[in-house]
């Protein structure tokens, strides 16, 4: 029972994390909350709905699919939301965070339109499919959600500490001004950081669609609020903040509903980045205090 | 003649109008010391329930729980408030909004009191409060030729008007005041003004306070207007198109939500096409406000442009309220 627990919310919890990085990459470079990436994420899940259900074809085309529609997306956001308002005089610090949330609301609503409203089944052919060892149960979709998680993980930090690109992004990131005086293509930096991270948002969303076998217009919004919730947890930015983040709400919304009153599940990510911003703004990893005025 | 007049249906959609500048203002008093509160709709759901329970559950006139119920939203804004001040820009928008969906998480499993997401029904209306008390002094509706529902609607929106109108006047009278200037220095420089003299802790949970007492009034008299809330009533959507009265309209000066929750709220009755896709539109309209007019369609250039000819009629007198028309 435990350990079945133990796994639901490793699960759970490495699903989180996949979304949470897509916020902290944007941050990390643009110090910009994306509130948009919640409904990318959802328009990913539906797209793993229409390639698998609709269309009949197997997962790995429903991924490649989710992340080709949700990169577009991102470049999107970043073309019309973001870049209008960078290096404009004048323009509150509040503006990107405002014109994020107008996505967010178009595209939670465009979903209406296009997909309904109600919630669509995600099946796949192996969503039943498990082992026991012992008294555990473990499904595969499970160590499927695990394993895609841990690799987007380790492929993220490899991708940022050892190639060039990621290494631009960095220098980006640390200072925008003197990193393209270095030579850096900021504006590409910036363009490719979003389109990363909303393509991670696409790939959270098919993992979420097969882990709940249910996906809606409302989940960007539920997800994407806890994935920001993550992230203050872990502190802002930070790839390492967002795992331990991640993993850490994943593991004790599980074990709320497993042991205590599972109607307040929705309330620990909110309680938690209200104790947390009170006590120790910079998050559970942030070092830096001078990033603190967002 | 007074009769064929009157549609309750138009006047409803005016009532609605009206609750919807009074939730604009009070966004606009928090965003005017620069804190970006996106638990507005929070605040809003705790005004709506503490005014509903006491008058169904304890009796409580209608008068009275919608006063207490303001208050108490004000009291719960002012300790929101000095956490509130420790964060900014994008900390406190984020905070807040984990705030709101902390309320209506509580106020979905909290079944005893809430009645849970099913929601609350059978709230006193404001109308038939009104009409029930007037027929008690002797009056009827009748008496002057209207049917009750007429008259129930009328009452309504003349009751919410001298309301609006009030707290307009309030907040005008504030904005020219010691505190609207400490509130509009404090928005444009926050060390600056602490250098000049200005208690910023003061005034900046003064102004949360304010904006949150405000979002319970508007709340409470949702609550007795619609007779029926739930916490889905008051959820993030809610609190983006409070906001968005003020990004539109614009929130340098208090004509700004005014208008944007007067345009915003009555264009959806006059193009269905626009009601359908309201949401859509809202958040295209909140991108391209960012990218083009980021201060909102009414800022202090546009008031001094309406001003202008009238102040050389009064030969330079400081008008104020000159544009009702708006």
């Amino acid at each position: 029972m435990l350990i079945e627990q133990l796994i639901n919310g490793l699960t759970l919890g490495s699903i989180y994390v996949v979304v949470a990085l897509g916020y902290t990459l944007v941050f990390g470079v643009l110090n910009i909350v994306n509130m948009g990436h919640g409904e990318i994420f959802m328009f990913g899940a539906f797209m793993g709905v229409i390639v698998t259900n609709s269309l009949g074809l197997p997962l790995y085309v429903a991924f490649l699919v989710a992340i080709i529609v949700t990169g577009i997306l991102g470049y999107f956001l970043e073309r019309f939301a973001l870049r209008p308002l960078r290096g404009k005089e004048g323009v509150s610090h509040l503006a990107p965070l405002i014109s994020t949330i107008g996505v967010s609301i178009f595209l939670e609503n465009a979903a209406h339109h296009f997909f309904g409203a109600g919630n669509q089944p995600f099946r796949t052919s192996f969503s039943e499919l498990n082992i026991t060892i012992g008294s555990t149960t473990v499904y595969y979709v499970q160590i499927l959600i695990f394993v895609i998680a841990i690799l987007l993980m380790f492929g993220l930090t490899f991708w940022l500490s050892k190639t060039k690109a990621g290494k631009a992004l960095r220098a980006s990131a640390e200072n925008l001004a003197v990193a393209s005086l270095l030579g850096v293509n900021t504006k590409r930096v910036i363009t490719q950081t979003v389109i990363i991270a909303s393509a991670m948002g696409g790939i959270a969303g098919i993992l979420v669609g097969i882990a709940f076998n249910s996906v809606n217009p409302q989940m960007g919004l539920s997800f994407g609020l806890k994935g920001l919730a993550i992230i203050i947890l872990g502190g802002l930015g930070n790839v390492r903040g967002a795992m331990a983040g991640g993993l850490i709400l994943g593991l004790s919304e599980t074990f709320l509903v497993a042991y205590g009153n599972s109607g307040y599940r929705d309330a620990i990510a909110f309680i938690a980045i209200i104790v947390i911003l009170i006590v120790r703004p910079q998050g559970l990893f942030g070092t830096s205090t001078s990033k603190s005025k967002g | 003649m007074l009769s064929e007049l009157i549609n309750p249906y138009y006047l409803q959609v005016a009532t609605f109008i009206l609750l919807n500048i009074i939730l604009g203002v009070s966004i606009y008093i928090t965003l005017g010391t620069g804190q970006l509160s996106l638990g507005h709709a929070g605040f809003m759901s705790i005004g709506a329930y503490t005014s509903a329970i006491l008058t169904l559950n304890y009796n409580v006139p209608l008068v009275i729980g919608i006063i207490i119920a303001a208050v108490f939203t004000g009291f719960i804004g002012v300790l929101i408030g000095f956490p509130a001040l420790r964060l900014q820009g994008v900390y406190l928008a984020i905070a807040t909004l984990g705030f709101g969906e902390v309320i209506r998480v509580l106020f979905i499993n909290w079944e005893g009191l809430t009645n849970g997401a099913i929601g609350i029904r059978g709230i006193p209306h404001l109308g038939r409060e009104i009409l029930s008390f007037s027929e008690s002094l002797g009056f009827s509706p009748g008496m002057i030729g209207l049917k009750n529902n007429q008259f129930v609607s009328l009452a309504v929106f003349l009751v919410l008007l001298i309301i609006s109108i009030g707290v307009i006047w309030f907040f005008i009278r504030q904005s020219n005041s010691r505190i609207g200037r400490a509130f509009a220095s404090i928005k444009m420089d926050e060390e600056a003004s602490e250098a000049m003299g200005i208690n910023i802790t003061y005034y900046k949970i003064l102004a949360f306070g304010q904006g949150a007492l405000l979002a319970g009034f508007a709340g409470a008299l949702y609550a007795h207007l619609t007779a029926y809330i739930s916490p889905s009533d008051f959820g993030y959507h809610r609190a983006v198109e409070i906001l968005i009265f003020a990004i539109f309209g614009g929130s340098e000066v208090i004509w700004g939500p005014i208008f944007g929750a007067i345009f915003l709220s009555t264009m959806p009755e006059f193009l269905r096409v626009i009601s359908e896709y309201r949401f859509m539109i809202y958040g295209a309209l909140l991108v391209l406000m960012m990218a083009f007019r980021p201060q909102g369609l009414i800022d202090t250039n546009v008031v001094n442009w309406i001003k202008r000819p009238r102040l050389k009629k009064k030969e330079g007198k400081h008008g104020t309220g000159n544009k009702k028309d708006k």
